[in-house]
């Protein structure tokens, strides 16, 4: 991608030195961000500021006093419904993380190494197309397809089956609508790393005697692994936060950890809702904290 | 690039047995990703009032209830009125910002980069709860269209700032010491060669803001106060179930994006392919003479 010049051919004997460190630059250098550091300081670092510190204050009816405490935390610790919905939460965003990736992965290998190439782009192309349609309507669709009176029940009628009615409106289904979603993110980011594999390097090892899953393995894998690793951060973190498929398809048993925040907000139960608040973005900026050396944010969207 | 030939017989069949499973697995996927909105397109021209199965006839009559409804349009119009703010917004702003993380040797340069990435790792939901927490309860605003557009663009100027600044990474610097040493001041190289040349970035971060900021849901819902944008609107509809007026609109959508994103990769390409002839023909004219000694 990066269409790095040849050294400057030049008679002097010093390396050659573009920036000129001078005060003007410098400081226009920090102009840039300003606008950046306005937007975001205000608008996104302090109200996550106050959100922590209502985590720590005390709920008085509806509103909150200025009182340290650990009071919130200890209530969402101490009450079993909140924390198996953050156990279940947790796990629901593996299985659908996983899950994506597995289905994600066989398609991006399949895009990257059988495709031609001037058929690629138009096929990713393609896998963006359905994030045009409103988000809202691609999760209610599934509820017609899979519905009692939908193209599911129709098909499985056919052979003389229901329903299963522990799909719809439960966890499975929230699961199962959650892969749809972040489908296209994984194959795009999983491609995007395959892409710039080199496939002679398996031919090298086959030639040299290994397997075609020992090529794929040894060497394969170690290079794709941080498209790997973003893949799998671009999905989990942000299924982690979801609310809106939960309230959509996932009925009373499919509830996940956004949910409860947006509930504790709308009960104006302020310190409650924002320690849940805390809690998951503690999870995510760990996430962030411990991958961020393979995390390859710029180049998923510098394409 | 894939050409793989092998010796042995079986290897080159199993080789084929793959590919072929592979190619099933991919158009498979298709099948996936289209078929929600390929039925929200079929079910717009259902006459079943209840936009579900079963296909009870074919009529257009949604998509003129669509057109009448003025809730739809005014819930369109405040859309198209948000997006084109945040992404005047993102755009300036991340543009802005790109510069710096790319290009200056500033000591907290990975830490900016961090930071100004952070609002789309974050989930919308607390977003949007802390932000209406701090619009209502520490500034005492009112909760508007504008706190929506605030909102927004928290979240998409990371991206803009991203797809830019991914854009001027791979920007060959030695231009701009060639125009320096040509004798083009600051504000000519900026116009002259940085600016065409991340102009495709810009747009791209433009398109992708506009789009994103048209079908944001979980952020605006909580801080817009009563405006309706199109999301919330749909949202309302579908609370009752999905009515076959939401599947036309998103008909509408879907093919209004189709031909934004077309004109989105037509245009550049028609402004590169004119830029190039120019350039051919003043070529061509400075050649001539040269040619002619």
């Amino acid at each position: 991608m990066t269409t790095q010049s040849i050294a400057a051919p030049g008679p002097a004997p010093k390396p050659v030195r573009v920036a000129r460190p001078r005060l003007l630059s410098r400081l226009s250098q920090y102009l840039g961000f300003t606008p950046a550091a306005v937007l975001f300081g205000v608008f996104f670092g302090a109200p996550m500021v106050m959100i922590v510190l209502y985590s720590f204050w005390t709920q008085n009816g509806y509103s909150i006093d200025e009182r340290w405490t650990l009071a919130n935390y200890q209530t969402i610790f101490s009450t079993p419904v909140y924390i198996d919905t953050f156990l279940t939460t947790l796990w629901m965003t593996a299985a659908a993380t996983a899950l994506t990736l597995a289905i994600a992965f066989p398609f991006a290998y399949w895009l990257a190494r059988y495709v031609r190439r001037s058929w690629q782009r138009p096929l990713l192309f393609l896998v963006i197309i359905p994030f045009w349609v409103s988000y809202l309507l691609r999760v209610t669709s599934w509820t017609i397809i899979l519905g009692s009176k939908g193209g599911l029940a129709h098909l499985l009628g056919l052979f003389g089956l229901n329903t299963p009615s522990w799909f719809l409106y439960d966890r499975p289904a929230v699961i199962f609508v959650l892969v749809y979603l972040y489908f296209p993110y994984a194959a795009l980011t999983l491609f995007s790393a395959l892409e710039r594999f080199d496939w002679r390097q398996v031919r090298a090892a086959r030639d040299l005697g290994a397997t075609q899953a020992r090529a794929l393995r040894s060497v394969m894998l170690p290079q794709i692994r941080p498209g790997i690793t973003t893949a799998v951060i671009f999905v989990f973190i942000p299924i982690l936060g979801e609310y809106l498929t939960p309230q959509l398809v996932g009925g009373t048993r499919g509830v996940m950890i956004g949910n409860l925040v947006d509930n504790f907000f709308e009960e104006a139960q302020f310190a409650q809702g924002a320690t849940v608040s805390v809690l998951i973005a503690a999870v995510v900026v760990i996430l962030l904290i411990v991958f961020r050396r393979s995390l390859e944010v710029g180049e998923m969207y510098g394409r | 690039m894939a050409g793989e030939v092998d010796g042995v017989e079986i290897v080159a069949r199993r080789g084929k047995l793959v590919r072929g499973a592979l190619t099933g697995w991919g158009l498979l996927m298709y099948l996936f990703l289209f078929v929600p909105v390929l039925l929200l397109v079929l079910l717009s021209f259902n006459r079943n009032r209840y936009g579900s199965f079963p296909i009870t006839g074919l009529t257009t009559e949604w998509y003129t209830s669509v057109l009448q409804s003025s809730d739809l349009q005014d819930a369109i119009k405040t859309s198209l009125g948000i997006a084109a703010e945040v992404t005047a917004i993102s755009v300036v702003v991340g543009t802005a910002a790109a510069f710096p993380l790319v290009r200056s040797r500033l000591r907290f340069r990975s830490a900016f980069r961090v930071a100004f990435t952070l609002p789309i790792m974050i989930p919308g939901v607390l977003i949007g709860v802390s932000l209406l927490s701090f619009f209502t309860n520490v500034l005492g605003l009112q909760l508007t269209t504008q706190t929506a557009v605030i909102g927004q663009s928290v979240y998409t100027t990371p991206y803009v700032l991203l797809i830019v600044a991914a854009r001027l990474a791979g920007f060959d610097r030695g231009l701009e010491s060639a125009a320096s040493d040509l004798g083009a001041n600051a504000f000519q190289r900026f116009r002259r060669i940085v600016l065409p040349l991340i102009a495709p970035a810009i747009f791209a971060g433009a398109l992708f803001a506009f789009t994103m900021s048209l079908d944001e849901f979980v952020i605006t819902y909580f801080i817009i106060g009563a405006q309706i944008t199109l999301p919330i609107y749909i949202y309302t509809q579908i609370k009752f179930g999905i009515t076959p007026a939401v599947n036309a609109v998103a008909t509408i959508l879907i093919v209004g994006s189709l031909g934004i994103s077309g004109l989105g990769i037509a245009v550049p390409r028609v402004i590169k392919m004119s830029v190039r002839r120019v350039r051919r023909r003043q070529q061509a004219r400075r050649a001539r003479p040269a040619g002619a000694v």
